[in-house]
């Protein structure tokens, strides 16, 4: 049996006296990109930086390349750099420059030399687009440009999956297109990825199934399609109620 | 009774006396720089060039100039203009000029963070400029220096120790007599310590209640 | 006695004053930037600690707790040197205040950014060393500058102490020549000039780490 990349078996997490997430299923195998989405508050946030340990599981297992993450003792910094984080408000380090942004990890974690970090760094910000950019610092870019920047920075690292929190939800539409093309071209190249998102598109067109979150659990996994018109669980229809159907 | 208490009880009226000169002092300079400071700052926004040029090297020279060197030019400077006044009147004076020159800097600094289309519009309603500065600029760079101008309360008060220095009969004075006398350095200074401390809590208090009455957000001049 | 040679008299002081300002900067500096990193920790009785320390170095004036190390001490048997009771009066209380600005600057560097790094899969001090402490640094910039020259200027307790600076040489001076007036104009001019200088320098070092678009959010 194909062992899966990350697989969540009953995901739990309280916050004092509130659950966020009631037990959470969910399978993610390389090369896949799951949508994950659903109302303000459903948890899906959550979860996903459940998965890479930013917050602690109350209880429940995750398990990343077959093993437990959730158990004690786990080396928690290996597990992060495997995994590439996009953050919705870009969270690139102002005090630096693109090209530095992107070789801090680089140079101070995978431990490369100056010169080979560049060299990497150049490589990935061509791929977006960024390579022009890269003296710039991140108050000189537009938010598609942080947006890109950022996506690199995470990718730069070689992770075995890439996670992308509502990466689209603070961008005009148009810096929207932008960023949606270099998702795009990931998902063209086989990257694992696991999205967050309310961008119906980046659902139906840049993804292999749509996970539903509601109220701290999964309701639905299917493709976008059969999510977004008439579903037969009201809550689902109620939901995307008013999704055009787009080209 | 502890000696140390009966000491505080001997020792009591001195101290009273010092007091009562450090909070007058206090209270005094505080009211005249924020009167001269607020005179200063509008003398910045003067339409006179050498008038606004003055202004701000007055202002440049005594935000750069340490307050011990204000109040002995006071101290050295009046006599020989004619005036001989007592320690009380030197230290005003020193004090004041002092203090007129930082309230007249916050009050600049805020008013920098004024919108200008505000004084325009002022302006085209047909107000006279001592007008607009009355009812526009005044009141707003008022509130949003309340933070820097009641630090310099706090400021002021414990400044006042140096007016020790020329002579001034404050709490510091006195506690320095008291020590000279009984030799018990340590405990005196560490009863003014603990004095000045409390006064200062009493007027941070105070501050914190007037900044939350009536401070603007987005202004902390510190 | 030409005021150009008062001036000259005074300025053999001068290099006591620069020397008792930048010891007393520079223990402030150590003071304060280890009371704003304590201070990250979760323990409770230690936060109390700090916080009476700023409490307290804040709200005594630099006189009485100069006067307290240097001539009440030695009642409990400690004597403390002039340059030293500098450093425990003016020097702590630089660095209480410089505590409470890099504490400020701390907490205006983005959360976010600082989760992006953990993300990335940097520790704690990683994530400090090169992310919060060049942000914060130079947030830090106009409260540092503003506290530096405020030790110049109370740099001139240190003649209550025997310290042979400026003011000492001014009171020495005015007995002599009976020409107060010029004397204290020439220690002003004389400070003035070391004011600007500091401010120079502490302008320029400050645009040469200056990022475009930094700003706290």
């Amino acid at each position: 049996m194909k062992m899966a990349l990350i697989e969540v078996k009953n995901l739990v997490k309280r916050f004092d006296d509130k659950t966020v997430l009631k037990g959470v299923n969910v399978e993610l195998d390389q090369g896949q990109v799951k949508v994950i989405m659903g109302a303000s508050g459903c948890g899906k946030s959550t979860l996903l930086r459940c998965l890479n340990l930013l917050v602690q599981p109350t209880s429940g297992q995750v398990i990343f390349k077959g093993e437990d993450v959730t158990r004690p003792g786990v080396d928690v910094r290996r597990l992060r750099q495997q995994i590439g984080f996009v953050f919705q408000h870009f969270a690139l380090y102002r005090h630096l420059t693109v090209q530095d942004n992107v070789t801090l990890g680089l140079t101070k974690l995978r431990k490369m030399t100056a010169r080979q970090a560049e060299e990497k760094a150049f490589h990935e910000l061509e791929r977006v687009g960024m390579f022009e950019h890269r003296h710039k610092y991140p108050a000189q870019l537009s938010g598609g440009q942080k947006q890109r920047a950022a996506i690199v920075r995470a990718l730069a690292m070689d992770p075995a999956v890439l996670f992308l929190d509502e990466p689209t939800s603070s961008l005009d539409p148009e810096m929207s297109r932008e960023v949606v093309t270099v998702i795009n071209r990931l998902y063209l190249d086989n990257v694992t990825m696991f999205c967050v998102t309310h961008d119906a598109f980046l659902a139906k067109y840049i993804s292999d199934s749509v996970v539903f979150m509601d109220e701290g659990r999964v309701l639905e996994e299917d493709i976008a399609e059969r999510l977004f018109y008439d579903h037969p669980n009201p809550r689902i229809r109620e939901f995307f109620l008013g999704v055009i159907d787009l080209k | 009774m502890t000696p140390f208490l009966h000491d505080l009880l001997a020792y009591a009226p001195q101290m009273l006396t010092g007091l009562k000169n450090t909070v007058l002092l206090m209270a005094v300079i505080s009211v005249t720089g924020f009167i001269g400071g607020i005179a200063v700052f509008y003398l910045t926004l003067g339409s006179g060039k050498a008038c606004r040029k003055w202004t701000e090297r007055y202002i440049s020279f005594f935000i750069g100039t340490p307050l011990l060197v204000h109040l002995f030019l006071m101290y050295y400077g009046l006599p020989e203009l004619g005036l001989r006044v007592s320690p009380f009147w030197v230290s005003v004076v020193g004090f004041t000029l002092n203090v007129s020159a930082y309230n007249a800097r916050y009050l600049m600094t805020a008013y920098n963070g004024l919108d200008p289309m505000e004084l325009e519009a002022a302006g085209a309603q047909g107000f006279t400029a001592p007008e607009v500065f009355r009812f526009v600029i005044l009141p707003q760079a008022l509130r949003l220096s309340v933070p820097a101008l009641t630090n310099q309360v706090i400021q002021n008060l414990k400044d006042t120790s140096v007016a020790f220095l020329i002579q001034y009969g404050d709490f510091f004075s006195q506690i320095q007599e008291i020590a000279s006398t009984n030799f018990e350095f340590f405990k005196a200074y560490l009863t003014a310590g603990l004095v000045y401390l409390a006064l200062v809590s009493v007027i941070v208090a105070a501050a914190r209640v007037l900044e939350r009455r009536i401070a603007l957000p987005g202004f902390s001049a510190t | 006695m030409t005021f150009w040679h008062i001036l000259r008299v005074l300025a053999a002081g001068a290099g006591y004053t620069v020397l008792v300002t930048l010891v007393c900067i520079g223990t402030g500096l150590v003071v304060g930037l280890a009371v704003a990193l304590l201070s990250r920790l979760r323990w409770r009785p230690l936060r109390i600690a700090l916080f009476l320390f700023t409490y307290v170095f804040r709200g005594v004036p630099v006189l009485v707790l100069l006067f307290m190390v240097f001539f009440g001490l030695p009642g409990l048997g400690i004597r403390v040197p002039p340059l030293m009771s500098m450093v425990l009066s003016l020097g702590l209380i630089c660095g209480a205040y410089l505590a409470e600005v890099f504490r400020g600057a701390m907490n205006a560097v983005s959360r976010e950014e600082v989760l992006a790094a953990e993300a990335m899969g940097m520790g704690r001090v990683q994530s400090f060393r090169y992310v919060v402490l060049p942000q914060m640094l130079r947030f830090s910039a106009p409260g540092m500058i503003n506290e530096f020259t405020s030790v110049l200027k109370y740099s001139p307790f240190a003649y209550t102490v025997g310290i042979p600076e400026i003011m000492k040489e001014a009171m020495s001076l005015t007995p002599v020549i009976l020409r107060g007036l010029e004397v204290y104009l020439a220690v002003g001019i004389i400070y003035f000039g070391i004011y600007r200088a500091f401010l120079f320098l502490f302008k320029a070092l400050e645009k040469r780490f200056r990022v475009p678009g930094l700003a706290a959010d």
